[in-house]
């Protein structure tokens, strides 16, 4: 029932899902962020598997601006390139990748130096809404954000976990042309909340300790739930202590 | 219990030391919030003994894995942990998913989030799945890092041995290596960082059957896991 509601609001409303594979990106002084392009799945499709396979890499700031864009070329499936993505201190956001033939799993990597953690994008889709629907849908935005509320178009469920040492944050994606409203609200109902302006394309990293203090010792368990007005995902981001500007960090999907 | 319940076996490697929080269900959307309805959790050691085995509350949403551990393992010991859980299909239609909270306590290392091996049952069970799932493979940078790599492969079989050929890759050269495990029983392969003066690029694994696989890296001088990881299958 929700999904065909779904299907008759996005008809309503004109949105398209043009496909896209996206990994997020993360910097910080001290930390690289290596995107690893591959294309491996093509070994395994044989009408596809000789190279060369182009690719196009368009990254995207927190505020969704294109920051940059990168184009590589691999001669072979088992082929890897890193792309090296820089920006200012403390930045953050996510690329879309597009070329030949391109679902694989490809990496991002995030190094201190000495070692690095890696996880994977995902091949999934973005909305695009028309001019009027956007307009339609920030105006409602804006009226339900004086409440601290949005449209619950789209719901996630995430746990969170806030501890002494260490603690896993989210950065939240907003795969739309249009202005996302995120409330993130701690469960069970009724505790802390906040509701996050993220702009199209756009992203936002989120300090979980905002919504749920660490306790003296151990790990704390947050379950969040995530509800916005248009499609999202998340990475977790795994942080320690209270120096955020150089401390090392890890990313994770999520299903 | 009912025999209309799906079931899904999934495992996972555990040390003593590390924060360790096993999500029993992932958050995905407010179906999946629903309980599982039953799951076993059983600890072997290196040899396929079992450490410790019990029922685990269905209501419980995240458990102590670490605390878990820590009670049967001594320091410098790993295990293979198994988590045999029943479902209905109407209420998580793809399946349950597993993730967890990995942290090496006082080591200032970030945590590590990482989904939980599903190795028998499942989807693979419901859709008759046709191809093998047991070819996975795994990039590494290009740059040398002050780390160490590794796979941990853990057999979940009851009855039969199952060999597994790791094989790592070079830029010209490559070097393969032969495992045999019995039931229960797990292990760590190194994949040497370096070979002939080229740098490891890739490693593959292919078993007769799906074994629970990892590829961790541990920082060369802690030996704390920095990377904790599935690898991937391309073979779909």
């Amino acid at each position: 029932m929700t999904r065909l509601l779904r299907r008759v609001a996005r008809a309503v409303l004109g949105v398209e899902r043009p496909q896209v594979y996206y990994l997020p990106w993360l910097v910080r002084p001290g930390l690289d962020c290596v995107l690893m392009l591959s294309n491996l799945e093509a070994r395994f499709n044989t009408e596809h598997n000789a190279g060369p396979f182009s690719m196009r890499v368009i990254q995207y700031d927190a505020d969704g601006h294109r920051r940059g864009e990168h184009r590589a070329r691999l001669e072979r499936s088992t082929d890897v390139l890193e792309v090296k993505l820089s920006a200012s201190e403390g930045a953050w956001g996510f690329v879309t990748v597009d070329g030949d033939h391109v679902h694989s799993d490809l990496y991002v990597t995030l190094s201190d130096g000495d070692a690095y953690a890696v996880t994977h994008g995902r091949q999934e889709f973005v909305e695009q809404y028309p001019v009027w629907s956007r307009a339609a849908m920030a105006a409602i935005g804006r009226a339900l954000a004086l409440f601290g509320r949005t449209v619950p178009a789209f719901v996630r469920h995430q746990y969170a976990y806030v501890g002494a040492e260490s603690r896993s944050d989210l950065l939240l994606l907003n795969l739309s042309n249009v202005t996302n409203h995120v409330r993130v609200a701690t469960l069970p109902a009724g505790g802390s909340s906040a509701l996050l302006r993220i702009p199209p394309m756009g992203s936002h990293l989120l300090n979980v300790s905002r919504l749920a203090e660490a306790p003296a010792k151990g790990t704390r368990v947050v379950p969040l739930r995530l509800e916005g007005n248009a499609w999202f995902n998340l990475y977790v981001v795994g942080a320690v202590g209270a120096a955020e500007r150089a401390a090392p960090l890890s990313l994770m999907h999520v299903k | 219990m009912s025999s209309s319940l799906s079931a899904l076996l999934s495992a996972t490697f555990a040390e003593p030391g590390y924060e360790h929080l096993v999500e029993l269900i992932h958050q995905r959307d407010a179906a999946a919030r629903r309980r599982l309805e039953a799951l076993d959790v059983e600890i072997y050691d290196m040899r396929g003994d079992v450490l410790g085995a019990r029922s685990v509350d269905p209501r419980e949403e995240v458990l102590d894995l670490g605390k878990l551990v820590g009670e049967v393992l001594p320091p410098g010991d790993r295990a293979l942990v198994l988590f045999d859980a029943r479902y209905d299909e109407r209420v998580f239609p793809y399946r349950p998913h597993h993730y967890a909270y990995l942290h090496r306590i006082a080591s200032g290392d970030p945590p590590l989030y990482y989904a939980v091996n599903a190795t028998l049952g499942g989807v693979p069970d419901r859709i008759g799945a046709e191809r093998l799932n047991n070819f996975e493979t795994y990039l590494f940078r290009a740059q040398r890092f002050a780390e160490r790599y590794s796979l941990l492969l853990g057999s979940v079989a009851r009855f039969s041995d199952v060999e597994a050929r790791v094989t790592c890759y070079y830029a010209t050269a490559s070097t393969t290596t032969t495992v045999t495990l019995a039931p229960k029983h797990h292990t760590e392969v190194a994949l040497p960082v370096e070979h002939e003066g080229q740098t490891l690029t890739r490693v593959e694994v292919k078993s007769l059957f799906r074994l629970a696989s990892y590829v961790v890296g541990r920082r060369a001088g802690s030996g704390s896991l920095v990377l904790f990881d599935h690898l991937f299958t391309y073979f779909k």
